[in-house]
């Protein structure tokens, strides 16, 4: 085999190969069970609360949050934690605003909510490309990380590391759909989780049991002394720190692989209790970046600033493979095989959960209710939704095979929450509370926020003329992150779009999404489904909000 | 943007494809007295009460976090009891409490309040359709008759 290296990890490979193994297992399982379009998008909202926390877990935990957190704090000290912070915060906004109200009034995707009052055909086009604009960059940057690093941990070549990712994805919704994506979600969020506690306790059992000490041994490796614990090494420019907070605590609320999570589940409460659980996960594995970053300082110290690489990537694998025991120990290579493995199967999780929103919107939005006017059978649907996720799967191999290794993603997950934040967050929101707002508001909304951050993203310094250069191209702009601009211009493109039009079919179907997102009333009911069978007398909604002559 | 008020039965056509939506709408229920009733309205009186202020709060101490980090990296940089331990990394933790701690007042408050007037409010608008399809619907049908679109899109 041309394709794997001399060097192949060969212990990686075959961690690799037994929690590819489980997540083929679990696929399988589901496949035979998934039969309607509320299984294949929703997994039948048979998850309960925990199931679902861990999903959600698993779905948004990046690699560039395991490896990439990590490797900002070794490199650049407390600005990397303030990504840990921004991530985790963001989670209030979907509690409070989003959630449960999604819950209630949507059945497979978020242009269920978004068109429910709106002309439909215009307004889920524009939740559909709101979807797949923040799906698409998402999905490219995460296909190239994934095989810098399987290419960096296990040895195999990048292209071929590119090609598996995207196979595997494409099977598990192919597959097992909705259903087999949350469980494959779920043992990753257990896998990340144990290997991170692990980790954690032998890093704080290298400095005496007294976290204090991971930040004076860090201070002491680091060239830059005491301004490695403060902010400003990596976000050097005040403006664009507030503008990242802002896109990270709006964004992750008007991310459609997160918000479809949450159909999943039979009921609001159960959509409450899985934000629950989620932020005890999510919280919990950010406070540990602590361990692992400032960790990584304080034990690889600054010589290891060549090893991890230009993003830091590999500061956590290296430090799992020194605390271990050092390269070359039995226990150094397999605790660096068991995190490489670890980040192989978060990348897994959150790819596939971005391919079935992004196949939501293709097969369930623009096919079944744009074309086919929502005429199509539920087994057509399924079938175009199967291809789609192969079609974008193979798009997002082939942009990332294309691109190769060089590929700039950096700016890419940022693009991504930008989007989110600035086109989807407030077209959603408004459609859910506004009683005013309108078909031309939410499309003008989507319209402006997914241009206003592209735009701003390309002549933002890191894009054009290029990283690294001083300034950006147009001279007076010159932010990384265009959150602080763009997404006041989404809420101004709704507002704009919708004082400049009357509609009012829209304003009187208000009160029905109202009433139905508050209380649940006349919410989709669930088929019952688990992975190992349906639960018998498949529970409905809840039981006081189902209607009984519907 | 126009919008449709169709009088023939062509134009209701025409407007129920325009306004078709993919997620099934109820229209046996009356939703603008369920929205009306006093029980949706103290739901969301309740509610708010609580979600509004909760959303305000998280913003400013986030925003005020990262605007410190922004323009104070000195004074977040400051020793906080114990050498080594910063301003900064204190505040940081104090929003993984935060968050916490909100999420978990919410869901208390949910269990025992809000869920309790929002099955409350569901009955109600269950009670109002049943109520409505038996007597009050000639009546109501006068007062605020629905247009031909409204109609299309109700059924």
């Amino acid at each position: 085999m041309t394709f794997i290296a001399a060097d192949v990890n060969e212990l990686a490979l075959s961690i690799f190969a037994a929690v590819v193994a489980l997540t083929l297992f679990v696929t399988y399982l589901a496949s035979k069970r998934v039969t309607s379009a509320t299984d294949f998008w929703a997994a039948g909202r048979g998850l309960t609360g925990v199931q679902n926390g861990f999903a959600i877990a698993g779905d948004y935990m990046s690699a560039a949050s395991f490896l990439g957190i990590a490797g900002l704090i070794f490199l650049f000290g407390f600005d990397g934690f303030l990504y840990s912070v921004g991530f985790l915060v963001a989670f209030l906004t979907v509690l409070f605003l989003l959630g449960e109200r999604m819950r209630n009034s949507g059945k497979y995707t978020i242009a269920d909510v978004l068109s429910f009052r709106m002309k439909e055909r215009p307004a889920r086009s524009a939740a559909a490309l709101g979807t797949l604009s923040v799906a698409g960059f998402y999905l490219i940057a995460q296909m190239v990380g994934a095989g810098v690093l399987i290419q960096a941990l296990v040895g195999i070549d990048f292209t071929l590391s590119v090609i598996l990712t995207g196979a595997f994805m494409i099977v598990y919704i192919v597959m097992g759909g909705m259903l087999a994506t949350s469980w494959v979600q779920i043992i990753k969020a257990v896998l990340l989780m144990t290997a991170t506690i692990v980790l954690t306790l032998f890093v704080l059992g290298k400095v005496g049991w007294n976290p204090v000490n991971l930040f004076t041994e860090a201070r002491a490796e680091s060239p830059e002394g005491q301004a490695y614990l403060e902010p400003g090494l990596f976000l050097s420019s005040p403006i664009d720190t507030v503008s990242l907070g802002l896109a990270l605590v709006l964004g992750t609320a008007g991310l459609p692989h997160i918000l479809m999570r949450f159909f999943t589940v039979p009921d609001a409460k159960a959509a409450r209790s899985s934000v629950m659980w989620a932020v005890v996960l999510i919280g919990g594995f950010y406070v540990m970046t602590t361990a692992l970053g400032f960790g990584a300082r304080a034990i690889l110290g600054s010589g290891a600033e060549e090893a991890v690489g230009s993003g830091g990537n590999l500061a956590a694998p290296l430090l799992a493979e020194e605390v271990g025991g050092g390269a070359g120990t039995v226990g150094g290579d397999l605790f660096l095989a068991i995190i490489a493995a670890v980040a192989f199967a978060t990348i897994l999780a959150v790819v596939a959960g971005l391919v079935i929103s992004a196949s939501g919107a293709v097969a369930h939005d623009v096919w079944s209710n744009v074309v086919r006017h929502g005429k199509d059978s539920e087994k057509e649907e399924i079938w175009v939704a199967k291809i789609a996720a192969v079609g974008i799967g193979a798009i997002a191999i082939a942009i990332a095979v294309i691109g190769g290794e060089g590929l700039n993603v950096s700016f890419m997950v940022g693009l991504a929450f930008a989007v989110a934040a600035s086109a989807i967050f407030p077209a959603l929101l408004l459609a859910l509370t506004w009683r005013r707002f309108n078909t031309s508001g939410s499309i003008t909304g989507v319209l402006v926020g997914v241009i206003s951050s592209i735009a701003l993203v390309i002549i933002s310094p890191t894009v054009w003329p290029g990283p690294d250069s001083e300034g950006g191209a147009l001279g007076f702009y010159d932010l990384a992150n265009p959150g602080i601009v763009s997404i006041p211009l989404g809420f101004i493109g709704c507002w704009l779009g919708t004082v400049l039009s009357r509609e009012a079919v829209a304003e009187r179907s208000f009160d029905e999404l109202y009433v139905r997102s508050e209380t649940g009333l006349g919410a989709e009911a669930g088929t019952g489904l688990t992975l190992t069978g349906r639960r018998s007398g498949a529970r409905a909604a809840a039981v006081t909000t189902t209607l009984p002559y519907l | 943007m126009t919008e449709p008020h169709g009088t023939t039965a062509g134009r209701a056509e025409e407007a129920a494809e325009e306004w078709h939506s993919g997620t099934d709408h109820h229209p046996e229920i009356d939703w603008v007295a369920a929205e009306r009733s006093p029980e949706f309205r103290e739901l969301v009186k309740k509610k708010n009460a609580f979600v509004v202020p909760a959303t305000i709060f998280f913003l400013a101490w986030y925003t005020g976090f990262v605007l410190l980090c922004g323009y104070a990296p000195g004074f977040m940089g400051e020793e906080f009891l114990v050498d080594g331990l910063t301003v900064g990394y204190v505040l940081a933790l104090s929003q993984f409490v935060m968050v916490w701690g909100l999420a978990a007042w919410y869901l208390r408050k949910s269990d025992r309040e809000f869920d309790p007037l929002a099955k409350r409010a569901a009955d109600r608008a269950v009670e109002l359709a049943e109520t409505g399809a038996a007597g009050g619907r000639f009546e109501r049908s006068q007062e605020d008759a629905p247009t031909a679109a409204e109609e299309v899109t109700r059924r």
